[in-house]
C-alpha cells in the first residue's frame, strides 16, 4: 500500500515537472531575458570593476586580491552573477509557484487531489534546473567571447558537480520561501527583498570579508555562500573535488535543515488554511 | 489651460494611487539602496588602498566613491521614471481595463504622458531626498556648492526624457511583451548614460550610442560640478549637445506616439494585451 502510494506520488511529481516544462515552452520570449540578463548584468559589473581598479592599477588589484583571494575580477563577478541568476529563477519560479496557483484559483483544486502536499511544494523545482544549466552555459560563453576568459575544463566539470551538490540545499531554501510567500501574499516585494538580502550576504559582487562580522555569520548559514565560494575555488584557484568535499557536506546538512523547515512551515500553513479557508483567497 | 488641468489631475491621481501603497513608497527608497548602492559601495571599497579608492581616482579624477555612486543613482532614477512611470503605465492601465475609457475623454493623448511625467517626478524627488538623506547620514555623502550649476542640465535631461517616454509609450502600446522590453531597454539606456561607470569604458562600437543620449551629458555635467570629475568634453559643448538632443527627442517622440495612437484606433487593439 505504502509503495503504491509512493509510486503514485512520484508519478504526480513527474507530472508537475512536465506541466511546468510545458509552461516554459508556451512563453518563448522568456528565453530572451534568460540570455540578456546573464550576459549584460555581470558585464556591467566587470566594467565597474575596471573603473574602480583604474583599468587594472596594480595597487588596486592587489587590494582586491587581499580581500577576495584572486585578481580575476571578471570571473569573480561572473561566478557571483551565476548565483544571482540562479536565485532569480529560483525565487520567481518555484518560490512563487504555490502563490501563482493560489492566484489562478487552481491551488484549492490541486489540494483536493489525493497526491501528497509535497508534490506542489517540490514539483516546480524539477524544471527550474533547465534554466540553471542554460544560464551557466550562456555565462560561460559570454565570459569567453566578451572578455577572453577561457574556463579550465577541470574547473567547468567541478562547477557542474558543485551545482549538483548545491541543488538540494538551494531548492529546499526555495521551497521554504515558497511556503512563506503563500502566507505573506505580496510576491514582488518578497522576491526583491529576499534576493537583495541574499545578494548582499552571499558574496555575489564583492568579497564577504567586506561585510561586518554579524552579517558574515548569517552568510555562513546560507547555501548560496558555499556554492559561490566553491565554484570560485574550482574556476579561479584550481581546487580538486577532495578540496571541496567539506563544502558538499555542509550543503547536504543545510539541505536537510531547510527542507525540514519548509515541510514544517507548509504543514502549519496548510492546517491554518483548512481552518480559515484562505487557499482560495488572495 | 484645460490640458494643464488635466495633466495636474493625472499627476494627482498617480500620487494618490502610490501613496496608498506605503510599502511601495518605502521600497522606492530602500530597494535602490540595498540592491544598487550598497553592493556597489562594498565592491568599490574592496579595491581601496589605505581607505582610498585610488583606481577610481585614476579613472575619473576623484576617489569619492559614494558621490560617484549616489549621483549615478540620480540619472538612473530619472531614466527609470521615464521608462516605468511615464511609458509603462499605459500598459498597466491597459491591463486594468481603464485605458480605453481614458482614450475616450476629450483630453489630448499627449497630455496623458505629461501628467504621468509630473506624478513620476514627484515620486522621483521623494525617493531621491530619502536616498540622499541616508547617504549623508550613513555614507558621508558630501557635494561641492558648484552642484547647483548642474541643476539646469538635470532639468533639460528631464525634458528630453519626456520625449523618450513618448517614443517608448508608442512601443508599449504596440507590442505584447512590454514588460520585458521596458526592463531591458531601461537597463541599456541607463548603462549607456554612464550611471554605473564612465562611458569611455564601453566597447568602441557602443560609445556613439552613449554620445547620442542626452542623459550622458547630464550625468557628466552633474559629476563634474558636484565631485570635480574629469569631463568627457568641454562643459559648454556638453550643454550645447544636451540642448540639441533634447530639441530633437521631443518631435521624434511625439511623431511616434501619434502614429501608434492612429494605429491602435484603426486596429481596435487598445483593450488587448
Amino acid at each position: 500500500m505504502t509503495t503504491s502510494l509512493l509510486a503514485a506520488d512520484l508519478r504526480a511529481l513527474v507530472a508537475a515537472g512536465r506541466m511546468s516544462l510545458r509552461q516554459l515552452r508556451r512563453y518563448p520570449t522568456s528565453f530572451i531575458g534568460q540570455v540578456f540578463w546573464p550576459v549584460l548584468l555581470p558585464a556591467v559589473w566587470v566594467l565597474m570593476g575596471q573603473a574602480y581598479s583604474g583599468g587594472g592599477d596594480a595597487r588596486a588589484l592587489d587590494a582586491f586580491a587581499s580581500r577576495s583571494g584572486t585578481t580575476g575580477v571578471t570571473l569573480f563577478i561572473f561566478v557571483g552573477y551565476a548565483m544571482y541568476m540562479w536565485l532569480s529563477t529560483l525565487l520567481w519560479g518555484p518560490g512563487t509557484a504555490l502563490r501563482q496557483e493560489q492566484m489562478r484559483g487552481s491551488l484549492e483544486a490541486v489540494f483536493l487531489t489525493p497526491a501528497s502536499r509535497l508534490v506542489p511544494l517540490f514539483g516546480p523545482t524539477l524544471t527550474n534546473v533547465v534554466w540553471v544549466v542554460f544560464q551557466l552555459v550562456v555565462m560561460g560563453l559570454a565570459v569567453w567571447l566578451l572578455f577572453g576568459v577561457a574556463l579550465p575544463l577541470g574547473g567547468v566539470l567541478l562547477t557542474l558537480l558543485v551545482t549538483l551538490a548545491g541543488l538540494p540545499a538551494m531548492y529546499a531554501m526555495g521551497s521554504l520561501f515558497g511556503a512563506a510567500v503563500l502566507r505573506f501574499g505580496e510576491v514582488n516585494p518578497a522576491v526583491q527583498f529576499v534576493r537583495g538580502a541574499l545578494s548582499l550576504l552571499c558574496g555575489i559582487t564583492f568579497p564577504i570579508v567586506m561585510l561586518p562580522d554579524w552579517a558574515q555569520l548569517i552568510a555562513a548559514a546560507m547555501p548560496p555562500t558555499y556554492v559561490v565560494a566553491a565554484i570560485r575555488e574550482a574556476l579561479l584557484k584550481g581546487a580538486t573535488p577532495l578540496d571541496l568535499a567539506p563544502t558538499a557536506a555542509i550543503l547536504l546538512g543545510l539541505a536537510v535543515i531547510f527542507g525540514v523547515l519548509a515541510v514544517i512551515l507548509f504543514r502549519v500553513l496548510e492546517a491554518s488554511a483548512r481552518r480559515t479557508g484562505m487557499l482560495g483567497r488572495y | 489651460m484645460d490640458e494643464l488641468r488635466a495633466a495636474l489631475a493625472i499627476a494627482r491621481k498617480d500620487i494618490r494611487h502610490l501613496s496608498r501603497y506605503r510599502f511601495s513608497v518605502a521600497s522606492s527608497i530602500f530597494t535602490p539602496l540595498y540592491q544598487g548602492v550598497l553592493p556597489a559601495l562594498l565592491f568599490g571599497a574592496s579595491f581601496a588602498v589605505g581607505g582610498k579608492v585610488v583606481g577610481l581616482e585614476k579613472t575619473i579624477g576623484t576617489a569619492d566613491l559614494a558621490g560617484f555612486i549616489f549621483l549615478g543613482g540620480v540619472i538612473s532614477g530619472l531614466v527609470a521614471t521615464a521608462f516605468w512611470a511615464m511609458a509603462m503605465s499605459f500598459r498597466n492601465e491597459m491591463e486594468m481595463g481603464t485605458l480605453e475609457p481614458t482614450w475616450l475623454t476629450p483630453t489630448a493623448r499627449e497630455t496623458l504622458v505629461l501628467g504621468r511625467a509630473l506624478g513620476g517626478m514627484f515620486w522621483f524627488a521623494v525617493g531621491q531626498i530619502g536616498i540622499f538623506a541616508v547617504g549623508i547620514v550613513f555614507f558621508g555623502l558630501r557635494f561641492r556648492w558648484e552642484t547647483a550649476y548642474a541643476l539646469p542640465a538635470v532639468f533639460i535631461a528631464t525634458v528630453a526624457l519626456v520625449g523618450v517616454a513618448y517614443l517608448l509609450a508608442a512601443i508599449v502600446l504596440s507590442i505584447k511583451d512590454a514588460n520585458l522590453f521596458i526592463d531591458c531597454t531601461n537597463f541599456l539606456f541607463a548603462t549607456a548614460s554612464g550611471v554605473a561607470f564612465p562611458v569611455l569604458l564601453l566597447p568602441g562600437a557602443l560609445q556613439p550610442v552613449a554620445f547620442a543620449l542626452p542623459t550622458t551629458y547630464a550625468m557628466d555635467i552633474l559629476r563634474q560640478q558636484a565631485l570635480g570629475t574629469r569631463p568627457l568634453f568641454d562643459p559648454a559643448l556638453e550643454y550645447l549637445v544636451l540642448v540639441v538632443t533634447t530639441i530633437v527627442s521631443i518631435p521624434i517622440g511625439l511623431w511616434a506616439f501619434r502614429a501608434a495612437d492612429r494605429r491602435i484606433r484603426r486596429l481596435g487593439t487598445i483593450n488587448q494585451h
